[in-house]
Protein backbone atom coordinates (compact mmCIF):
# COMPACT_ATOMS: atom_id res chain seq x y z
CA UNK A 1 0.00 0.00 0.00
CA UNK A 2 2.64 2.29 1.23
CA UNK A 3 4.71 1.02 -2.34
CA UNK A 4 1.07 2.29 -4.53
CA UNK A 5 1.45 5.20 -3.31
CA UNK A 6 4.51 6.15 -3.25
CA UNK A 7 4.04 5.55 -6.93
CA UNK A 8 1.06 7.36 -7.65
CA UNK A 9 2.96 10.38 -5.84
CA UNK A 10 5.67 10.01 -8.14
CA UNK A 11 3.61 9.71 -11.36
CA UNK A 12 1.72 12.81 -9.90
CA UNK A 13 4.63 14.39 -9.69
CA UNK A 14 6.29 13.45 -12.77
CA UNK A 15 3.14 14.58 -15.17
CA UNK A 16 1.07 16.86 -13.13
CA UNK A 17 -0.68 18.51 -16.72
CA UNK A 18 -2.10 14.81 -17.04
CA UNK A 19 -3.48 14.22 -13.12
CA UNK A 20 -5.62 18.02 -13.57
CA UNK A 21 -6.86 16.93 -16.95
CA UNK A 22 -8.35 13.77 -15.63
CA UNK A 23 -9.85 15.36 -12.51
CA UNK A 24 -11.67 17.57 -14.42
CA UNK A 25 -12.76 15.07 -16.50
CA UNK A 26 -14.31 13.43 -13.49
CA UNK A 27 -15.90 16.60 -12.38
CA UNK A 28 -17.46 17.48 -15.59
CA UNK A 29 -18.66 13.88 -15.57
CA UNK A 30 -20.42 13.98 -12.06
CA UNK A 31 -21.63 17.59 -13.01
CA UNK A 32 -23.65 15.91 -15.89
CA UNK A 33 -25.02 13.14 -13.90
CA UNK A 34 -26.28 15.30 -11.64
CA UNK A 35 -27.77 17.13 -13.98
CA UNK A 36 -29.34 14.80 -16.15
CA UNK A 37 -30.74 13.07 -12.54
CA UNK A 38 -32.40 16.91 -11.81
CA UNK A 39 -33.79 17.60 -15.16
CA UNK A 40 -35.12 14.17 -15.19
CA UNK A 41 -37.16 14.43 -11.93
CA UNK A 42 -37.96 17.90 -12.55
CA UNK A 43 -39.26 17.36 -16.21
CA UNK A 44 -43.12 16.36 -14.72
CA UNK A 45 -43.00 19.73 -12.19
CA UNK A 46 -41.73 21.93 -15.15
CA UNK A 47 -43.83 20.05 -17.72
CA UNK A 48 -47.39 20.71 -15.74
CA UNK A 49 -49.13 24.03 -17.09
CA UNK A 50 -51.50 25.99 -15.40
CA UNK A 51 -53.66 24.78 -18.35
CA UNK A 52 -53.43 20.61 -18.02
CA UNK A 53 -56.91 20.80 -15.76
CA UNK A 54 -58.51 21.74 -18.71
CA UNK A 55 -57.16 19.52 -20.64
CA UNK A 56 -57.78 16.86 -18.37
CA UNK A 57 -61.22 17.44 -17.02
CA UNK A 58 -61.79 16.56 -13.19
CA UNK A 59 -65.78 16.04 -12.41
CA UNK A 60 -65.51 16.53 -8.78
CA UNK A 61 -63.06 18.84 -6.58
CA UNK A 62 -63.66 19.55 -3.08
CA UNK A 63 -63.13 22.20 -0.87
CA UNK A 64 -65.39 24.98 -3.40
CA UNK A 65 -66.95 27.93 -1.72
CA UNK A 66 -70.62 28.24 -2.71
CA UNK A 67 -71.27 32.08 -2.60
CA UNK A 68 -74.95 32.36 -2.44
CA UNK A 69 -76.92 30.26 -4.29
CA UNK A 70 -77.22 27.04 -3.40
CA UNK A 71 -80.52 25.93 -2.74
CA UNK A 72 -81.03 24.81 1.45
CA UNK A 73 -76.90 25.80 1.82
CA UNK A 74 -75.99 28.17 3.72
CA UNK A 75 -74.04 31.51 1.83
CA UNK A 76 -70.12 30.38 1.91
CA UNK A 77 -70.43 26.95 2.57
CA UNK A 78 -67.47 24.84 1.84
CA UNK A 79 -68.19 21.60 0.09
CA UNK A 80 -67.49 19.17 -3.30
CA UNK A 81 -68.87 20.51 -6.43
CA UNK A 82 -69.17 17.92 -9.19
CA UNK A 83 -70.50 17.53 -12.94
CA UNK A 84 -72.80 14.35 -12.82
CA UNK A 85 -75.18 13.22 -15.76
CA UNK A 86 -78.06 15.26 -14.78
CA UNK A 87 -75.98 18.13 -14.72
CA UNK A 88 -73.99 20.19 -11.77
CA UNK A 89 -74.01 19.08 -7.82
CA UNK A 90 -73.08 20.78 -4.81
CA UNK A 91 -72.65 18.73 -1.48
CA UNK A 92 -72.01 19.84 1.64
CA UNK A 93 -71.46 17.47 4.94
CA UNK A 94 -75.21 17.91 5.34
CA UNK A 95 -77.10 19.10 2.19
CA UNK A 96 -76.49 18.41 -1.32
CA UNK A 97 -77.58 21.43 -4.33
CA UNK A 98 -78.56 19.72 -7.79
CA UNK A 99 -78.81 21.89 -10.98
CA UNK A 100 -80.08 20.00 -14.00
CA UNK A 101 -78.59 20.85 -17.17
CA UNK A 102 -81.66 21.54 -19.05
CA UNK A 103 -82.80 24.24 -16.35
CA UNK A 104 -79.31 26.14 -17.18
CA UNK A 105 -79.81 29.10 -18.95
CA UNK A 106 -76.13 30.56 -18.74
CA UNK A 107 -72.90 30.36 -17.59
CA UNK A 108 -70.27 32.50 -16.65
CA UNK A 109 -66.82 32.57 -15.68
CA UNK A 110 -64.76 35.40 -14.23
CA UNK A 111 -61.00 35.80 -12.36
CA UNK A 112 -60.73 37.18 -8.99
CA UNK A 113 -58.25 37.13 -6.40
CA UNK A 114 -58.28 35.93 -3.07
CA UNK A 115 -56.73 36.99 0.49
CA UNK A 116 -54.01 34.00 1.88
CA UNK A 117 -55.41 35.24 5.46
CA UNK A 118 -58.74 36.47 5.21
CA UNK A 119 -61.75 36.07 7.50
CA UNK A 120 -62.67 37.00 11.52
CA UNK A 121 -59.34 34.87 12.73
CA UNK A 122 -56.96 36.13 9.81
CA UNK A 123 -58.40 39.86 10.22
CA UNK A 124 -57.94 39.90 14.39
CA UNK A 125 -54.24 37.74 13.54
CA UNK A 126 -52.93 40.77 11.21
CA UNK A 127 -54.06 43.21 13.54
CA UNK A 128 -52.25 41.95 16.12
CA UNK A 129 -48.68 42.31 14.47
CA UNK A 130 -47.43 44.96 15.64
CA UNK A 131 -45.90 47.59 13.08
CA UNK A 132 -48.55 47.60 10.81
CA UNK A 133 -47.29 43.97 10.09
CA UNK A 134 -50.52 42.91 8.88
CA UNK A 135 -50.56 44.97 5.92
CA UNK A 136 -47.96 42.79 4.54
CA UNK A 137 -49.63 39.71 5.31
CA UNK A 138 -52.64 41.19 3.36
CA UNK A 139 -50.26 41.16 0.00
CA UNK A 140 -50.44 37.67 -0.42
CA UNK A 141 -53.28 36.39 -2.03
CA UNK A 142 -54.33 34.08 -4.93
CA UNK A 143 -56.22 33.64 -7.90
CA UNK A 144 -59.68 31.88 -8.18
CA UNK A 145 -61.99 31.50 -10.94
CA UNK A 146 -65.64 32.07 -10.27
CA UNK A 147 -68.49 29.51 -11.85
CA UNK A 148 -71.77 32.18 -11.95
CA UNK A 149 -74.65 29.37 -13.06
CA UNK A 150 -78.43 30.94 -14.14
CA UNK A 151 -80.99 28.50 -13.99
CA UNK A 152 -84.81 28.15 -13.71
CA UNK A 153 -86.88 26.09 -11.40
CA UNK A 154 -90.00 24.00 -11.74
CA UNK A 155 -92.36 26.81 -11.78
CA UNK A 156 -90.18 29.35 -14.02
CA UNK A 157 -88.49 31.34 -10.95
CA UNK A 158 -85.09 32.32 -11.81
CA UNK A 159 -82.32 31.63 -9.95
CA UNK A 160 -78.24 32.00 -9.54
CA UNK A 161 -75.84 30.45 -7.97
CA UNK A 162 -72.02 31.55 -7.33
CA UNK A 163 -68.77 29.00 -7.01
CA UNK A 164 -65.20 29.92 -6.62
CA UNK A 165 -62.69 27.06 -7.80
CA UNK A 166 -58.94 27.12 -8.05
CA UNK A 167 -57.48 28.73 -11.36
CA UNK A 168 -58.67 26.70 -14.61
CA UNK A 169 -61.48 24.62 -12.94
CA UNK A 170 -64.03 26.97 -13.58
CA UNK A 171 -63.37 26.64 -17.57
CA UNK A 172 -62.79 23.01 -17.66
CA UNK A 173 -66.88 22.70 -15.35
CA UNK A 174 -68.20 24.95 -17.68
CA UNK A 175 -67.02 23.04 -20.72
CA UNK A 176 -68.73 19.56 -19.39
CA UNK A 177 -71.95 21.19 -18.83
CA UNK A 178 -71.88 22.48 -22.52
CA UNK A 179 -71.06 19.30 -23.61
CA UNK A 180 -74.12 17.54 -21.59
CA UNK A 181 -76.41 20.46 -23.16
CA UNK A 182 -76.63 23.37 -20.80
CA UNK A 183 -77.30 26.59 -22.69
CA UNK A 184 -74.46 29.77 -23.27
CA UNK A 185 -74.59 32.97 -24.84
CA UNK A 186 -72.08 34.56 -25.96
CA UNK A 187 -71.22 37.42 -23.64
CA UNK A 188 -68.62 39.55 -22.62
CA UNK A 189 -66.51 39.00 -19.73
CA UNK A 190 -67.51 41.90 -17.69
CA UNK A 191 -64.56 40.85 -15.28
CA UNK A 192 -62.07 41.88 -17.28
CA UNK A 193 -63.83 45.43 -18.54
CA UNK A 194 -62.36 48.73 -16.93
CA UNK A 195 -62.07 48.73 -13.53
CA UNK A 196 -64.60 52.00 -12.44
CA UNK A 197 -67.38 53.10 -14.69
CA UNK A 198 -69.48 55.61 -13.04
CA UNK B 1 -117.46 75.95 63.31
CA UNK B 2 -120.56 74.13 61.65
CA UNK B 3 -121.55 77.73 59.93
CA UNK B 4 -117.72 77.98 58.58
CA UNK B 5 -118.54 74.47 56.93
CA UNK B 6 -121.93 75.39 55.23
CA UNK B 7 -120.10 78.52 53.87
CA UNK B 8 -117.09 76.76 52.26
CA UNK B 9 -119.01 73.96 50.68
CA UNK B 10 -120.33 76.40 47.60
CA UNK B 11 -116.71 77.17 46.51
CA UNK B 12 -115.10 73.91 47.25
CA UNK B 13 -118.21 72.06 45.15
CA UNK B 14 -117.11 74.51 42.38
CA UNK B 15 -113.16 73.81 42.21
CA UNK B 16 -113.70 70.28 42.36
CA UNK B 17 -116.93 70.67 39.32
CA UNK B 18 -113.80 73.14 37.33
CA UNK B 19 -111.16 70.37 37.88
CA UNK B 20 -113.35 67.78 36.73
CA UNK B 21 -114.46 69.47 33.82
CA UNK B 22 -111.14 70.65 32.59
CA UNK B 23 -109.96 66.99 33.21
CA UNK B 24 -113.03 65.74 30.79
CA UNK B 25 -112.50 68.58 28.07
CA UNK B 26 -109.02 67.58 28.08
CA UNK B 27 -109.36 63.87 27.81
CA UNK B 28 -112.19 64.00 25.00
CA UNK B 29 -108.99 66.84 23.10
CA UNK B 30 -106.96 63.61 23.46
CA UNK B 31 -109.16 60.94 22.09
CA UNK B 32 -107.76 59.47 19.15
CA UNK B 33 -110.42 60.59 15.66
CA UNK B 34 -112.65 57.98 14.44
CA UNK B 35 -110.84 54.97 12.55
CA UNK B 36 -109.37 55.40 8.97
CA UNK B 37 -109.26 59.18 9.57
CA UNK B 38 -105.14 59.75 10.55
CA UNK B 39 -105.13 62.07 13.55
CA UNK B 40 -102.55 65.43 12.94
CA UNK B 41 -100.71 64.76 15.94
CA UNK B 42 -98.75 61.80 15.33
CA UNK B 43 -97.15 62.14 11.77
CA UNK B 44 -96.19 58.73 10.50
CA UNK B 45 -95.35 57.50 6.87
CA UNK B 46 -98.14 55.48 5.35
CA UNK B 47 -97.50 52.16 5.11
CA UNK B 48 -97.86 50.24 2.47
CA UNK B 49 -99.70 46.55 2.15
CA UNK B 50 -99.22 43.52 -0.01
CA UNK B 51 -99.72 39.91 0.88
CA UNK B 52 -96.75 39.10 -2.14
CA UNK B 53 -94.03 40.35 -3.86
CA UNK B 54 -91.77 39.37 -6.58
CA UNK B 55 -88.43 40.15 -7.11
CA UNK B 56 -86.81 41.31 -10.51
CA UNK B 57 -83.87 40.09 -12.01
CA UNK B 58 -81.04 42.95 -11.90
CA UNK B 59 -81.38 44.47 -15.35
CA UNK B 60 -78.00 46.80 -15.92
CA UNK B 61 -78.35 49.60 -18.55
CA UNK B 62 -76.48 48.81 -21.88
CA UNK B 63 -73.88 51.63 -21.15
CA UNK B 64 -73.14 50.02 -17.60
CA UNK B 65 -71.37 46.60 -17.29
CA UNK B 66 -71.65 45.16 -14.08
CA UNK B 67 -70.41 41.32 -14.00
CA UNK B 68 -72.44 38.90 -13.91
CA UNK B 69 -71.95 37.65 -10.77
CA UNK B 70 -72.36 40.73 -9.02
CA UNK B 71 -75.93 40.49 -10.40
CA UNK B 72 -76.61 37.39 -9.84
CA UNK B 73 -75.05 38.01 -6.02
CA UNK B 74 -77.60 41.06 -6.22
CA UNK B 75 -80.65 38.94 -7.09
CA UNK B 76 -80.11 36.45 -4.02
CA UNK B 77 -79.11 38.70 -1.66
CA UNK B 78 -82.09 40.66 -1.69
CA UNK B 79 -84.75 37.73 -1.77
CA UNK B 80 -82.80 36.33 0.87
CA UNK B 81 -83.34 39.96 2.81
CA UNK B 82 -86.65 40.61 1.93
CA UNK B 83 -87.77 36.91 2.99
CA UNK B 84 -85.75 37.72 6.45
CA UNK B 85 -88.54 40.67 7.17
CA UNK B 86 -91.52 38.51 7.07
CA UNK B 87 -93.71 41.43 5.89
CA UNK B 88 -94.53 39.20 2.64
CA UNK B 89 -96.87 35.34 2.01
CA UNK B 90 -94.78 35.05 -0.69
CA UNK B 91 -91.37 36.12 -2.44
CA UNK B 92 -91.49 35.24 -5.82
CA UNK B 93 -88.51 35.12 -7.99
CA UNK B 94 -88.68 36.63 -11.09
CA UNK B 95 -90.29 34.98 -13.35
CA UNK B 96 -92.27 32.55 -10.85
CA UNK B 97 -95.72 31.56 -12.94
CA UNK B 98 -97.15 31.15 -9.64
CA UNK B 99 -96.92 35.05 -9.09
CA UNK B 100 -99.60 35.52 -11.59
CA UNK B 101 -102.39 34.65 -9.19
CA UNK B 102 -101.28 36.27 -6.09
CA UNK B 103 -104.07 39.16 -5.35
CA UNK B 104 -102.18 41.94 -4.21
CA UNK B 105 -98.55 41.35 -5.94
CA UNK B 106 -96.10 44.29 -5.54
CA UNK B 107 -93.34 44.11 -7.99
CA UNK B 108 -89.33 44.91 -7.39
CA UNK B 109 -87.38 45.76 -9.96
CA UNK B 110 -83.80 46.67 -9.55
CA UNK B 111 -81.93 49.11 -12.10
CA UNK B 112 -78.43 49.46 -11.56
CA UNK B 113 -76.92 53.31 -11.81
CA UNK B 114 -73.31 52.94 -10.88
CA UNK B 115 -70.85 50.43 -10.63
CA UNK B 116 -67.13 51.00 -8.73
CA UNK B 117 -65.21 47.40 -9.08
CA UNK B 118 -62.40 47.70 -5.51
CA UNK B 119 -59.64 45.20 -4.68
CA UNK B 120 -60.07 43.55 -1.34
CA UNK B 121 -56.06 43.64 -1.02
CA UNK B 122 -55.77 47.46 -1.53
CA UNK B 123 -58.37 47.78 0.99
CA UNK B 124 -56.71 45.84 3.52
CA UNK B 125 -53.59 46.96 2.45
CA UNK B 126 -54.08 50.63 2.22
CA UNK B 127 -57.32 50.78 4.77
CA UNK B 128 -58.54 54.10 2.56
CA UNK B 129 -58.96 52.77 -1.41
CA UNK B 130 -59.95 50.10 -3.52
CA UNK B 131 -63.78 50.22 -1.80
CA UNK B 132 -66.26 48.24 -4.40
CA UNK B 133 -69.54 50.08 -4.41
CA UNK B 134 -72.95 49.60 -6.39
CA UNK B 135 -75.88 52.04 -6.58
CA UNK B 136 -79.28 50.91 -7.53
CA UNK B 137 -82.20 52.41 -8.01
CA UNK B 138 -85.20 49.71 -6.69
CA UNK B 139 -88.89 50.23 -7.85
CA UNK B 140 -91.49 49.11 -5.86
CA UNK B 141 -94.54 49.04 -8.48
CA UNK B 142 -98.11 47.31 -8.84
CA UNK B 143 -98.60 44.71 -11.20
CA UNK B 144 -100.35 47.10 -13.78
CA UNK B 145 -97.13 49.37 -13.59
CA UNK B 146 -98.20 52.27 -11.08
CA UNK B 147 -94.98 53.06 -9.29
CA UNK B 148 -95.32 53.11 -5.12
CA UNK B 149 -91.93 53.77 -4.18
CA UNK B 150 -88.59 54.57 -5.90
CA UNK B 151 -85.29 54.81 -3.75
CA UNK B 152 -81.32 54.83 -4.77
CA UNK B 153 -79.68 52.73 -2.38
CA UNK B 154 -76.11 51.86 -2.41
CA UNK B 155 -74.01 48.65 -1.59
CA UNK B 156 -70.45 49.10 -0.50
CA UNK B 157 -67.36 47.59 1.15
CA UNK B 158 -64.58 49.92 2.20
CA UNK B 159 -62.59 47.99 4.38
CA UNK B 160 -62.63 44.03 5.06
CA UNK B 161 -64.39 41.20 3.09
CA UNK B 162 -64.72 40.68 -0.41
CA UNK B 163 -66.23 42.86 -3.49
CA UNK B 164 -69.39 40.52 -3.38
CA UNK B 165 -70.46 41.89 0.33
CA UNK B 166 -70.93 45.40 -1.06
CA UNK B 167 -74.28 43.35 -2.58
CA UNK B 168 -74.93 42.05 0.65
CA UNK B 169 -74.88 45.84 2.05
CA UNK B 170 -77.52 46.68 -0.51
CA UNK B 171 -79.28 44.12 0.06
CA UNK B 172 -79.54 44.88 3.85
CA UNK B 173 -80.61 48.69 2.71
CA UNK B 174 -83.44 46.99 0.69
CA UNK B 175 -84.65 44.63 3.67
CA UNK B 176 -84.79 48.43 5.81
CA UNK B 177 -86.76 49.94 3.15
CA UNK B 178 -89.10 47.05 3.02
CA UNK B 179 -89.27 47.30 6.96
CA UNK B 180 -89.98 51.14 6.81
CA UNK B 181 -92.50 50.86 4.01
CA UNK B 182 -94.72 47.77 4.75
Amino acid sequence: MQTRSTQVSQEVASNPGRTLRRSLWLAGAVVFALSMVIAATALPVFSRQPAAPQASPTSTISGVQCVIGCENIKPNSKGTISVVPTGLQFATDKDTAAISTASIEDIFVGNQSRQDVSGVGGTIAKAAIPYGGGRIVSLFSHKVEVLSVEYVDSNGGFHGAIYVLPVGQATSFRDQLVAQGAKVSAHVDAAVAPEEKQ
Amino acid sequence: MKTVTRAAFPSIFAVVATGAALLLGGSLVAQPGPAGKPTAAPQQPLKLTASAIQIERTDPPEDLQVPEDFRISTYENVILQVEKTKKFGHVYRSGDRRAADAPDLIILRMVPQAYKAGSQKQREVTTVSGGTSIKIRVTFSHRDGKVLLEKDLDGKVRFFGDNLRATYDFAKKVADVVNESF
